[in-house]
């Protein structure tokens, strides 16, 4: 037998291109099937971003619809244009947008204002109801644009839907290619919360031709890059490239993305070369995966804060020094550390740097300081008497380890916590004599502190409405801060409410900033987002 | 005989009712769906509205009675993920479950038993003790483990065969072998000691001392004497087939009934729970009762007491 001459340059050159996925091969000629491998695609088994009001909703969402506020997904989260490419107040009620031309929706229809109104219609988001804000409706100072009344909502949409827009009044058409969003009281966070997910803009034709709401929110028709080709609940997602995308041509042909509910699973299918990304990977796992050199672990920090919540009903909890030792007694970098391998980070507070010019400088999450966590709980007159924790089994990434961490250094200073398994949020949540301390984690839905300290710890907030904390000023300053058109003083109310909230009365306490990991083969070049939404158009491709 | 038929139906008439009311109070004391769906974030309206839309809100005995009720007119409930019927939801995973359960099931009788003969004929051999040493191990690794050695061997290392997920074919390959094995190791265990103890009777002696060949002894008297406790497994496994593969579905991420009851269950997205409930009560009731139907098939002196 001969065997033909091959240089050892050649012979390299061949095996090396041997090695490269097959996606990866056919990028020159054509773009690449993807495959996402993902925990959960959705939890309520629908795409409508109302009803899916979940990280993993989130993820997703922003593939196929879009905002008129759009976010800086490779930066920091800042405002940009999106559907929209200017925006003006014209009072401190309403804002104009002037609409994007020449959007084509995944149906070919041209985008206009009337998706625009169809999308924030009481057809499609709020029902009957009305703007409130902290509990009061409000009249109604004019109609709001419907569309015909085809489908019966969930009857939790109109809820979830106002508690974005509490007080939006109407939605007015200029002409085709401009809005007014015009709300019923004052609020400098309206163009904050156009750019949350929840406002995502839909095909006004698309949902009033749907058969029911559920044939709609199971392919809802929006502009994004990819649209909605099949979807099969807790099993898998195909999207195809919407050619015709107005930020250019999307790079991936198709995106399949599949359910895969262990992580060896999601791990071992991408070191099979079956998944071109492993999402939702732990930190643990993380060494593992990179000791294959071809792969690598991206993404990090997300909008996100994982505390932990003090009942201040419960009896050793009443008096706030306990409550502060508790908070003194904690050392957050070594949890970062050992559980997180250092990947994520210790927050300044309940607050992110996008919150710009609303960001407190200068505030930090209370000290580790065992000795001053000693001298307030002898003050309090502490006897040790024992503090109950109810804590899921890891509901968030470490929670258990994390619990077991927090209860030894709680320990260490004199305090004496007792963990109780729960195996869901009723029980965690019901009224008792052992409801002392849970886990929790706080989300910014837009750019304002009214998105996370005011909506989970103000008047309205979880914390409050299940009985575990109230503080009077607190629920002042909530409704100031919703309705101030005063940007110091708004500032100000903000860096009271993280002294009262964090500090004199602690509601809760940051242990760390919430991570999020994706692995995928060096070979692809795509960067993470400092949030759950995975981007996937072509200026983060390649 | 009919007698024998109509207390059994009755028997397991009772059964279901039992196992549905069981789960009806222990999901509906044990969770609040509404906070497991829409989760703990949600706007109080939103979740008082959700309760209310399917009657969360009403005492736990009316919405007993309401369950019950509906289910008299063949009315299963919705699914409160999504609204949908719940029996469609769960009629649609039925076909994934059952190529993986019936092609299991096929694998474990189509091996343990004649493995279990086999072992029992040539007992105290070496071939009985490779056989019994596979039996111990199929039976005592976890499911799980099984699974996952078989993706890090065969897809992860020589990527021959999906590590999950349902594309084609060859996907069904590694479920269906972690699925059987375990069952395979059950079956060739009690075939064997049944046939051991079988072989072991007087009336075998006397077939062979009247001259009947070997494999005759075997074929006519001593297989037919020993597949009443083969029978009994074998129903147990037909039982199954609807909900007996919850770990291997999630471990291999097949969208099948098993990972439907995962999570309903975590959702308590209760009539989803019930209807899958219901249906695995109802398979395992009629197994075992085509189980006793065949006992008195296979032992004449079952069908003279029931005379």
């Amino acid at each position: 037998m001969i065997m033909p001459h091959l240089p050892r340059r050649a012979l390299l050159a061949v095996t090396g291109l041997a090695a490269i996925p097959r996606f990866a091969i056919g990028q020159s000629n054509e773009r690449p099937v993807i495959t996402v491998a993902v925990q959960k695609i959705s939890n309520s088994n629908t795409l409508d971003f109302l009803r899916e009001q979940s990280n993993v909703g989130t993820r997703l969402s922003t593939l196929f619809t879009e905002r008129l506020i759009d976010l800086d997904y490779q930066g920091q989260l800042k405002p940009k244009p999106g559907l929209a490419i200017a925006w003006r107040r014209i009072d401190d009620k309403t804002v104009e947008l002037d609409l994007r031309r020449g959007v084509k929706m995944h149906n070919g229809d041209e985008f206009t204002a009337l998706d625009v109104a169809a999308s924030f219609s009481p057809a499609r988001m709020f029902g009957d109801t009305r703007p409130t804000v902290q509990g009061k409706t409000l009249p109604l100072t004019g109609a709001m644009v419907t569309t015909a009344r085809t489908k019966v909502l969930p009857p939790e949409i109109p809820p979830v839907a106002r508690r974005f827009w509490p007080a939006l009044d109407r939605v007015e058409i200029v002409d085709k290619y401009t809005v007014r969003f015009a709300n019923a009281t004052p609020d400098v966070t309206l163009e904050g919360r156009l750019s949350t997910t929840s406002s995502g803009i839909i095909s006004g034709r698309a949902f009033d031709e749907a058969a029911s709401w559920l044939d709609y929110a199971r392919a809802p028709v929006g502009t994004g890059p990819y649209k909605i080709r099949e979807y099969r609940p807790d099993n898998m997602l195909i999207l195809d490239a919407h050619d015709e995308y107005w930020g250019g041509r999307p790079p991936i042909r198709t995106l399949r993305i599949v359910e895969v509910p262990e992580v060896s699973g999601r791990v071992n299918g991408l070191l099979a070369g079956e998944y071109q990304f492993a999402c939702d990977i732990p930190p643990d796992q993380i060494s593992q995966i990179e000791r294959n050199p071809g792969y690598e672990v991206q993404g990090g920090t997300i909008p996100n804060m994982r505390i932990t919540t003090f009942d201040k009903t419960h009896a050793q909890l009443r008096d706030p020094r306990v409550r502060q030792a508790m908070t003194h007694a904690i050392d957050r970098t070594t949890i970062v550390e050992s559980l997180w391998g250092g990947r994520t980070i210790v927050p300044a507070g309940l607050q992110w740097p996008f919150y710009d010019q609303m960001y407190v400088p200068g505030w930090t999450v209370p000290e580790f300081d065992p000795a001053k966590a000693r001298g307030l709980l002898k003050d309090a007159g502490y006897k040790g008497d024992p503090i109950p924790y109810r804590l899921l089994s890891n509901y968030y990434t470490n929670q258990v380890a994390n619990a077991q961490v927090l209860v030894e250094m709680w320990k260490g200073v004199g305090l004496n916590v007792e963990i109780g398994m729960k195996e869901n949020w009723t029980q965690i949540f019901e009224r008792s004599p052992t409801r002392g301390i849970h886990d929790w984690s706080n989300s910014a839905s837009f750019n304002d502190p009214v998105s996370s300290i005011v909506s989970q710890h103000g008047p309205n907030g979880e914390q409050q409405q299940y009985g575990e904390w109230t503080n009077a000023e607190m629920n002042t300053l909530s409704v100031e801060m919703e309705t101030s058109t005063d940007r110091p003083r708004r500032h100000a109310i903000f860096g009271r409410m993280l002294m009262i909230c964090e500090r004199e009365d602690p509601a809760y306490t940051v242990l760390h900033q919430t991570a999020t990991f994706t692995a995928k083969p060096k070979s692809i070049k795509w960067k993470a987002a400092p949030t759950f939404a995975m981007d996937f158009r072509a200026n983060n491709w390649g | 005989m009919i007698r024998f038929v109509a207390i059994r139906v009755a028997r397991a008439c009772l059964t279901i009712l039992l196992v549905v009311t069981f789960a009806f109070v222990v999901l509906r004391l044990s969770g609040d769906p509404a906070l497991l769906i829409m989760s703990p974030d949600a706007p109080a309206e939103a979740i008082a509205a959700f309760r209310h839309a399917y009657g969360l809100d009403r005492p736990i005995w009316q919405q007993y009675l309401h369950y019950f009720g509906a289910i008299m007119h063949g009315d299963l409930g919705q699914s409160m993920r999504d609204g949908r019927p719940a029996l469609s939801l769960v009629a649609e995973r039925i076909p994934a479950t059952l190529v993986l359960t019936v092609t299991a099931l096929v694998l474990k009788v189509g091996i343990g038993i004649p493995a279990g003969i086999f072992a029992a004929l040539h007992r105290r051999g070496w071939i009985d003790r490779a056989v019994m040493a596979l039996a111990t191990a199929g039976f005592t690794v976890p499911s799980f483990v099984l699974g996952l050695v078989l993706v890090l061997v065969f897809s992860v290392q020589l990527r021959w065969l999906p590590s999950g997920g349902q594309e084609s074919w060859r996907s069904v390959i590694l479920p269906v072998i972690t699925l059987g094995a375990g069952g395979a190791a059950i079956l060739a265990r009690f075939t064997r000691s049944a046939m051991l103890e079988v072989l072991g009777q007087p009336y075998i002696r006397a077939a062979s001392a009247k001259g009947l060949p070997w494999g005759a002894v075997v074929r006519r008297h001593a297989l037919p004497n020993a597949a009443i406790p083969t029978v009994t497994i074998v129903g147990f496994m037909v039982g199954s087939l609807i909900a007996g593969a919850v770990v291997v579905e999630s471990v291999f991420s097949w969208p099948g009934v098993g990972r439907l009851l995962v999570i309903a269950v975590s959702n308590r997205d209760l009539a989803v729970v019930q209807t899958i409930l219901l249906l695995v009560a109802s398979t395992m009731v009629m197994s075992n009762l085509v189980v006793d139907l065949l006992y008195g098939v296979l032992d004449p002196r079952l069908r003279a007491v029931h005379k």
